[in-house]
């Protein structure tokens, strides 16, 4: 399985997307500019110029004809993907950690840190929330309902119209560093610092599979179409000079969703790995590491016919 | 000036307590004498018992007096010299501190002046003892018989599985394990077993743990505590082969007993044997011991001290002379000690083999050029090797000599024909480690600067030089650890920035595989020789602790994580007691009983997938359910969801057939240029 290599960021990789369709693969770095490429043969199709700060969320609405994204300039952008213009900009108190387009796009949220004296708030409605702050989140499917990650640990559901706190709990121990949707949107799996990946019932909050690891993941994503999950991760960046690169263990890790039992590892960075996803159509995966690259990994045909006896 | 100022105030309160003693004392006294007709009923032992102890005795300041009988009673015929009286036969010394009184009884007592007459001294403090004695003499009751648990219970499983223990840091938490399969079961767990680390017997009956105040030993089906060696501050341990004695050393001592450094202890009556205070740093173990536990050795300054047992004396009361001696081993099969002696300016260094008791010298090599050796002997005792470091050139700088051009003989003794004939082996590179095949015949050295480092085997043969068999290039090795059954060995690279692995067979010289377990530090074969542990101690390094287990030709069969992993040991097990003949019969009639092993394995493997599959099958009906419960709620809302997306479907990607636009892009893929002639 030889991947592409998309080299065309200067910095750490911050967060990788596909679109809906999977033709098109948006990453974005700690160097200002998000790029988008073709996920086929890694070619880079153009970069949103326009932040002043590392850029640490993005996001693609299902039709993909707008892209928004939040960096740490204090902005929210909202861009046209076509021509790469910025159609709106969001001045915020604090840098933007996180930003979804809900499901059809009518509406998107953003978060901003607690920092500069500010509270964490989640904007487009203004909620200040208290406790700690948000480090991932969700759209459901139905514009009803966001879902927040915590750097506590915890996972809260709001209600979108009333603004209103549903749900919550707290089955990670620290930072909460990523969480994606399965497809459907009835589950989704959480990365957390404390070395877990876990997978929730989406309307419950109900822990139903916890995968483990010895390292911090950032990034965990759930095949379309296989029961697989991927966890990438590894040594936190501060450390990796004080250790070889064979100990920090950027390697993607391959679970079954079910089994929780681990059955394969990609590897290729030499630094912690910061975001992956998997194409829509399942057949291959993405990851951006802190090294600045992104791999781009076409699935080999051993892949598809491995199957765990049961 | 805050004492100064502490001072005061203490003054202040000093004179305010005199100030109100004076108050006291201006007051009317109250009246403390006895109404009458009182009786005094508390007896003065009652009332202030703790001060009677302290009430002065008759003896007391004589306990510097010693008393001698035995002297020579001498008649009114030497009136001279005695004034005209018989003597009674003792004398009373009187000596300016009881300590010196105690020396004088103990040097003095037993002590024969001539044919009729032997001192009897006596502390005079002592008389009061003896007096005491009472007439009956009770003959003390036996004690009830205890019955020991089995110790080599562990040996009659029925599977013939190994056991093996593992130390937890920072709890000290022990777990006894039991390699069966297809998984190891957990046999005996109790935290805070030890303080530091354990140690097995050689023979494995007994597991040891360290304690501040001692050692303990375990043993029997449950590891129930068979003894306790009493030596506060222990450190070193050593058993002797057979198990029938231990040595415990406290580098600091028992601040009771600060002579008692290095105790032997009987390990079945838990008796302390002898004492010793070893002068100076030495390598451990400083004592050691002959294979069937008769004698054991150290070395002092020109000298060889043998011990034996169970008189635990001089061997013949006296130690060996040997000037120059440097260091020396026992056979581990053979009463054999080989050892050696550093050059002088006169005489070549040289390498010996004395035979004992009888200090018969068996043999002796003259090395010259020597600047330092080393005796390791071959585990059977077939062969012994002296690495001998040699030099070119040698001056000396403050006292210190120093050497140059330095190279490596391997002198090799066959210890098993006449005259013990010596082979040379010379290697012009630094040597980083060397091992005998414990059971066999070859010699593995690895030689050579990082990063190119060589492995290089050499095969010994009656009659005949030396043979390389066969070398291994630039390998990133530090370790050699041969199969305790020999033909396999194992390359390991240990350290920090070690890992490395290579498993070989030494018949073919075949690498059956070369792998790594990142940053560890310990190699461990089982007793048998199938079944390899590596492992990551905490003791050296903080982060992926845990042990990995191989099979011999370097199959990974577990990776075991474990935070806080110190120390794994296999138990050892006992020699074989069936007979060459018996062994043979065995190898021959293999094939029968490969057959009943498989199936015996298959069946236990079977057995084991099958609780597996059974366990994921539950599994996935439970996550089925659950799922098909989640997407019947996910289809009633799907109305809303095409409600959100303008009707278009995008629940899988190739739903929306309408809206699809398809688009050709062309992608540069290659350019090639053909000139056309």
């Amino acid at each position: 399985m030889k991947p592409l290599i998309l080299h065309g960021h200067e910095r750490s990789i911050t967060q990788i997307k596909y679109n809906r369709e999977g033709d098109l693969l948006f990453s974005s770095s700690k160097d200002n500019k998000p790029n988008v490429w073709y996920s086929l043969n890694g070619e880079r199709l153009g970069t949103f110029n326009g932040h002043q700060g590392a850029v640490w969320c993005i996001d693609v609405d299902w039709t993909t004809t707008k892209f928004m994204s939040g960096a740490g300039d204090n902005s929210c952008k909202l861009w046209d993907c076509e021509t790469g213009k910025v159609i709106g900009n969001i001045v915020t108190l604090s840098s933007v950690r996180t930003c979804m387009f809900s499901y059809s796009a009518n509406m998107a949220v953003y978060t901003t840190d607690k920092a500069m004296k500010q509270a964490c708030e989640m904007c487009i409605i203004d909620i200040p929330i208290s406790g700690s702050r948000v480090s991932s989140i969700l759209w459901d499917n139905l514009d009803e309902m966001i879902i927040t990650g915590h750097e506590s640990g915890e996972i809260y559901q709001w209600d979108v119209k009333t603004g209103k706190k549903i749900n919550s709990t707290k089955e990670h121990d620290s930072l909460i560093n990523d969480m994606q949707w399965n497809k459907d949107g009835t589950m989704f799996i959480t990365a957390s610092k404390d070395h877990t990946a876990k997978l929730f019932d989406a309307e419950s909050l109900a822990v139903l599979k916890t995968y483990k690891t010895e390292r911090p993941i950032n990034s965990a994503a759930i095949s379309p179409i296989a029961d697989h999950v991927v966890l990438g991760g590894g040594q936190e960046a501060m450390e990796v000079t004080t250790t070889s690169a064979r100990a920090g263990k950027f390697d993607s890790r391959f679970f079954h969703l079910v089994f929780e039992e681990e059955f394969a590892r990609v590897k290729g960075h030499f630094g912690p790995i910061n975001s992956v996803a998997f194409h829509p159509d399942g057949k291959s995966y993405a990851s951006g590491g802190e090294d600045g690259y992104v791999r781009v990994h076409n699935f080999d045909s051993s892949y598809f016919e491995y199957n765990f006896d049961y | 000036m805050a004492k100064k100022k502490l001072d005061e105030r203490s003054d202040d309160s000093s004179n305010q307590s005199s100030h109100d003693s004076d108050v006291s004392n201006g007051s009317e006294e109250p009246n403390f004498s006895d109404p009458e007709g009182y009786v005094d009923d508390i007896s003065d032992s009652e009332l202030l018992g703790d001060l009677l102890l302290q009430k002065p005795k008759e003896t007391d300041g004589y306990d510097t007096v010693i008393v001698v009988d035995g002297v020579p009673q001498v008649g009114p015929d030497r009136l001279e010299k005695l004034k005209n009286k018989v003597t009674k036969g003792y004398i009373f010394l009187e000596f300016s501190n009881p300590f010196h009184a105690a020396e004088a009884v103990a040097m003095a007592d037993n002590l024969k002046i001539d044919k009729q007459h032997t001192f009897q001294v006596n502390l005079f403090t002592d008389f009061a003892k003896y007096e005491q004695i009472p007439e009956k003499w009770d003959p003390p009751q036996p004690r009830p018989y205890e019955g020991q648990a089995d110790l080599h219970h562990y040996l009659l499983e029925a599977d013939a599985y190994d056991q093996f223990a593992v130390v937890t840091a920072q709890g000290q938490n022990v777990q006894i394990w039991q390699n069966t399969l297809p998984d190891p079961v957990v046999l005996e767990e109790r935290s805070n077993w030890t303080q530091t680390c354990i140690r097995w017997s050689p023979l494995g009956t007994f597991l040891a743990t360290f304690h501040k105040l001692g050692i303990a030993l375990w043993a029997g089906p449950n590891f129930t505590q068979y003894k306790k060696f009493a030596h506060p501050n222990v450190q070193y341990i050593d058993f002797s082969p057979c198990e029938k004695y231990l040595v415990t050393y406290s580098p600091q001592g028992d601040p009771n007993n600060p002579e008692k450094r290095l105790i032997i202890w009987d390990i079945r009556t838990g008796q302390e044997k002898r004492s010793f205070d070893p002068d100076g740093p030495s390598a451990w173990p400083i004592f050691r011991w002959s294979h069937d536990d008769k004698y054991f050795g150290k070395i002092g300054n020109d000298i060889l001290s043998i011990y034996e047992t169970p008189s635990f004396g001089l061997l013949d009361k006296k130690s060996i002379k040997i000037s120059g001696i440097r260091d020396f081993n026992w056979s581990p099969t053979d009463n054999v000690v080989a050892y050696w002696v550093a050059e002088t300016k006169d005489v070549p260094a040289s390498v010996t083999l004395l035979e004992l008791p009888s200090r018969n010298e068996i043999r002796k090599k003259n090395l010259f050029m020597v600047a330092d050796c080393k005796i390791h002997w071959q585990k059977s005792g077939d062969y012994l090797t002296v690495k001998v470091d040699r030099y070119s050139k040698a001056r000396k700088e403050k006292n210190e000599m120093k050497y140059s051009g330095m190279y490596c003989n391997f002198e090799i003794f066959h210890m098993r024909e006449k005259e013990v004939p010596v082979d040379s082996v010379e290697i012009k590179e630094t040597i980083q480690a060397f091992a005998w095949e414990p059971v066999g015949t070859k010699l593995a050295i690895i030689h050579g600067e990082s990063p190119s480092i060589n492995v290089s085997f050499y095969e010994v043969k009656v009659g005949l030089a030396p043979v390389l068999l066969k070398q291994f290039e630039k390998r990133s090795c530090t370790n050699l650890f041969w199969s305790p059954s020999g033909q396999y060995i194992v390359l390991a690279g240990l350290g920090a920035n070690g890992g490395s692995l290579e498993f070989i067979d030494t018949n073919e010289f075949l690498v059956m595989n070369t792998t790594d377990h990142f940053q560890m530090s310990d190699v461990e074969w089982d007793p048998t020789g199938r079944y390899v542990f590596t492992g990551v101690s905490f003791w050296k390094s903080k982060v992926d602790t845990g042990y990995w287990m191989w099979s011999f030709q370097g199959k990974i069969l577990k990776r075991i994580n474990l935070e806080r992993f110190a120390q794994i040991l296999w138990r050892p097990r006992l020699s074989t007691l069936l007979s060459d003949a018996q062994q043979k019969e065995i190898k021959k009639n293999l094939k029968k009983y490969y057959a009943q092993f498989e199936s015996k394995d298959r069946m236990r493997q079977s057995k084991a997938s099958k609780e597996l599959i059974e366990k994921r099958a539950a599994l996935m009906e439970k996550f089925r359910e659950y799922r098909e419960e989640n997407i019947k709620k996910w289809i009633e809302k799907k109305s809303r969801r095409l409600a959100l997306r303008n009707n278009i479907d995008t629940d899988e990607l190739g739903a929306d057939t309408d809206n699809v636009e398809e688009e050709i892009v062309e992608f540069f893929i290659k350019e090639e240029i053909i000139p056309i002639e």
